[in-house]
């Protein structure tokens, strides 16, 4: 369904230090910096496929989903979206995706979402009658009824987004570019959006291509995720394994009923977090049973739970760890 | 092709709607920058009035005719201040917010799509005191024009209409570059402000540059010779190809543009 | 207590004066960033030379009144340079602010809000003395007998209206900026103050050409010492004492104003705590 490769995007930009004679020095000479937003990067992701885009601020994942929705022409590379080039921003290719992104809308802000879903409607080109099937349908599934005759400005954000996403969906893109729809959401309305995105998925067969900050939203939504930091793919694959890959340990909680004895809790392991009530150890996955039994032996144990890592943590991990060689910088 | 048209005035349609549906929701900013406009109208014709309370003439031009090019000003103006301001308005905004992305997402013309963004359609009101002034104006004449003269009147109207829209593109192709400069419309308006006098007031290169660079001259002058039938043939058509002319080079700039278009970070 | 009350003020005094050199080299700072945009607003002001236009057309059979062609060009030069080194744009900052509940952070600082528009604001001068150099030099070259070259008084003259000139615009934009807190259209309010500057001021028309009591009523009121006075004293239009008494009838203003901004401003003090937020 996409295929890129080789993408490349460089932005120039100027930069200026602060203060008053830098100021002035720009006046007569601009100092120019070549960003590079995207390196030489290569992925492909089959139809129907729910993939994360990962990496740290500024790495250039915004720049991917733009370039793959024809909003930004790349520097160099080649890059295919269902068979079009999205450059060229041809009607059946612009019919056949959506962006969504969490920090912009295209809701109209005075006018109730009903305005902008009618405009959209008339803009694809929708007719009447499977439109209104699919409207109703997407203001079911989100909830939104009592929204729709209500001023964007009057939505809380949540309200919004999910206004927001009925009205991306309204004509049935096959490709779905999600750039942090979940941004400044609490956690029960990002629970509602990443519910919701499953079940389309699994419902309609559409491709997703996710960016995110929260782990929460890629862990429950990508079995596959594509990590791009400073522009460069640093990995391409299934989560589960990049997390394995980074972090073979696992996490146990150990909840006391009265306070162990000091020295006791060294014996079984690195210990991560500590208190009176309860501490956490990271232990090898094959070690996990052993220190289990040692722990309950031990230790006055209320409570006891075995968990994967924060996926934070692991990405953190891995991000710091994984610097591309640029010759001569050491490795940790 | 009639699927196209068919579609585009759909579209039309729908935009037009957004805009009355607001028009309506904030009349009442409406109303006041209405009476605004019918105030600075009647503080610019202070200018010309005192001129010629002194003068019975000013470069060939006498009071009467004078206001008939006020009047086709103003006219134009209404169309500036609903048709085109509220678009480009709109569409820096959505530059600078990064909004414009989604207007590029659409399978429609952007073009077309941000041209016909936002209308105020209170300001026909405006429009239409401005036909009074060149009825009032022809009043004063003790004649009117005949009919060829209204044709001449109209056509040069329409390239008028034209150049206007095609320089707005161009304002527009430019904000895509330089994304802070909000005052653009301003500088925009300022230049536009001086069509309200007969070309003939201008001398040496700034009539030059205000017949061919911002061709006040073609949108404002022309037709009131037009009407007052003291414009020739040549000068009619070398007008009408102007604005052919221009309006291709607005529709290439506007493609050159979005072709170097970035949007706002993040 | 009443020394108290000194230290208190002193204290403050001596902060902002400490405060006021930086907030002057982070304006200028700004202005050089946003120097496209202060390109595109002078370009802007061609008002007056579009007038100027229009009256040497008009007065090339003979002047108008006291007014021949290069009288009218001094004239609108003046005008150009005197509009643009006095402009302000506080009420748009202003009212900006308010409503979107900025303002209310600046309230936090301890010094008043309006220094630091103040600052930002007088941090544009340098840059606009710099652009408009080239228009004095051309006034000069059309002019040069009738500007106060060698008359130290009306140099001084000169030199106070347009500080007053200045203020005035500033403190007025204050005050019609400060009705944001109240009502929705404090930008109208404004506009309506530009339609009869434009009249009462000279900015379109000399008041000398104007009907008799249009230009008695000018005298008046407030518009004519932020455009026309300063002008007609750089173009030597009146004799230095009657340019002199109009000087007091500008600081006069300038003191009205000035009392205006202090008290209602504390009044509004509340109101601008009420946005945002």
């Amino acid at each position: 369904m996409i295929r890129v490769k080789s993408l490349s995007k460089t932005y120039r930009v100027h930069r200026r230090p602060p203060g008053l004679g830098a100021a002035l020095r720009s006046l007569v000479r601009r100092n120019y910096e070549d960003v590079h937003a995207l390196r030489e990067v290569s992925f492909a992701i089959a139809p129907g496929e729910r993939v994360g885009f990962l990496g740290p601020n500024g790495a250039g994942k915004t720049t991917a989903l733009k370039i793959l929705s024809g909003l930004l022409y790349p520097t160099s590379g080649e890059v295919s979206v269902g068979g079009f080039v999205p450059q060229e921003r041809q009607t059946d290719f612009l019919r056949m995706i959506t962006l969504v992104m969490g920090q912009k809308q295209q809701l109209l802000w005075d006018l109730p979402p009903a305005e902008t879903f009618a405009m959209n409607r008339a803009l694809f080109d929708l007719p009447k009658r499977e439109a209104d099937v699919v409207e109703n349908e997407l203001v079911e599934l989100l909830q939104i009824r009592p929204l729709l005759g209500k001023p964007c400005r009057q939505l809380s954000l949540g309200e919004r987004m999910k206004c927001e996403l009925a009205a991306a969906l309204l004509h049935r893109p096959k490709v779905l570019f999600l750039d942090e729809p979940t941004i400044g959401l609490d956690v029960s309305m990002q629970a509602q959006m990443r519910d919701f995105i499953r079940r389309h998925n699994e419902a309609t067969g559409a491709t997703i291509l996710l960016t995110s900050h929260y782990m929460a939203d890629v862990a429950a939504l990508c079995p596959r995720v594509i990590v791009i930091d400073k522009g460069h793919l640093i990995y391409d694959g299934e989560l589960k394994s990049l997390a394995r890959r980074i972090r073979p340990e696992k996490r146990i909680t150990l909840h006391f009923s009265t306070v162990p004895a000091p020295g006791a809790l060294d014996r079984l392991g690195n210990c991560v977090e500590r208190s009176d009530t309860q501490a956490i150890l990271s232990v090898r996955a094959a070690a996990v049973t052993d220190a289990v039994r040692a722990a309950l032996e031990h230790l006055p144990i209320a409570d006891i739970s075995v968990e994967d890592p924060p996926l934070e943590e692991v990405m953190r991990e891995f991000l710091a760890g994984d610097r591309p060689a640029k010759g001569g910088e050491s490795a940790p | 092709m009639r699927r196209i048209l068919r579609r585009y005035a759909r579209l039309l349609a729908v935009q037009m709607r957004t805009s009355f549906t607001l028009a309506v929701q904030y009349r009442f900013d409406f109303f006041v920058e209405g009476l605004l406009a019918v105030i600075w109208l009647a503080i610019t014709l202070v200018p010309l009035a005192v001129v010629f309370a002194r003068r019975p003439s000013v470069a060939g031009w006498s009071y009467p005719e004078a206001l008939v090019v006020v009047g086709l000003f103003s006219m134009l103006k209404a169309v500036l201040d609903g048709g085109v301001m509220p678009s480009l308005n709109h569409v820096v905004d959505g530059v600078r917010k990064g909004t414009l992305d989604f207007i590029l997402l659409k399978p429609a013309d952007a073009q077309f799509l941000v041209s016909t963004a936002r209308f105020e359609p209170w300001r026909i009101l405006d429009f239409l005191g401005s036909v009074g002034i060149v009825l009032f104006a022809f009043h004063r004449l003790h004649r009117w024009p005949g009919a060829l003269d209204v044709c001449g009147g109209l056509f040069l109207f329409a390239v008028a209409l034209m150049l206007l829209y095609s320089l707005w593109i161009l304002v527009v192709s430019l904000s895509f570059r330089v994304v802070k400069v909000d005052n653009l419309s301003y500088l925009f308006v300022s230049i536009f402000d001086a069509g309200r006098w007969p070309i003939h007031v201008f001398k040496g290169a700034l009539r030059v540059a205000f017949t061919v660079v911002f061709p006040l001259a073609l949108m404002t002058t022309y037709p009131a010779q037009a009407l007052l039938g003291t414009l020739t043939l040549a000068h009619a058509l070398y007008a009408g190809a102007g604005g052919l002319l221009f309006t291709a080079l607005a529709r290439f700039i506007w493609q050159q543009s979005l072709r170097s278009y970035t949007s706002a970070s993040s | 207590m009443k020394r108290g009350w000194l230290g208190e003020a002193g204290r403050d005094a001596r902060r902002l004066l400490r405060a006021y050199p930086s907030l002057l080299r982070v304006g200028m700072a700004d202005m050089l960033a946003y120097r496209a945009e202060f390109l595109v607003w002078i370009l802007s002001m061609n008002l007056p030379l579009v007038m100027m236009a229009l009256w040497t057309a008009v007065a090339a059979d003979g002047p108008v009144g006291r007014f021949g062609q290069r009288d009218f060009v001094a004239y609108y030069l003046g005008m150009l340079i005197v509009r643009i080194l006095s402009g302000s744009w506080l009420v748009w900052e202003l009212t900006m602010e308010i409503r979107r509940g900025i303002l209310a952070t600046r309230l936090l600082r301890p010094i008043h809000p309006l220094w630091a528009f103040s600052a930002t604001q007088l941090a544009a001068v340098p840059m606009r003395v710099v652009v408009l150099s080239p228009l004095v030099v051309v006034l000069y070259w059309v002019a040069g007998a009738r500007l106060p070259v060698h008359d130290p008084a009306r140099l001084a003259i000169l030199a106070a209206s347009l500080v007053g000139a200045w203020l005035l615009l500033f403190l007025v934009m204050a005050l019609i900026g400060m009705l944001a807190a109240y009502v929705e259209s404090a930008l109208s309010v404004f506009d309506l103050w530009l339609a009869a500057q434009s009249i009462l001021s000279g900015f379109l028309v000399p008041l000398e050409l104007m009907p008799a009591w249009v230009a008695r009523l000018a005298r008046m009121l407030p518009f004519r010492y932020i455009l026309g006075f300063p002008v007609e004293t750089l173009i030597g239009l009146e004799s230095n004492a009657t340019a002199l008494r109009d000087l007091g009838v500008q600081w006069l203003f300038i003191a009205s104003a000035l009392l205006a901004t202090i008290v209602l401003w504390r009044r509004a003090l509340r109101r601008f705590a009420a946005f945002g937020g």
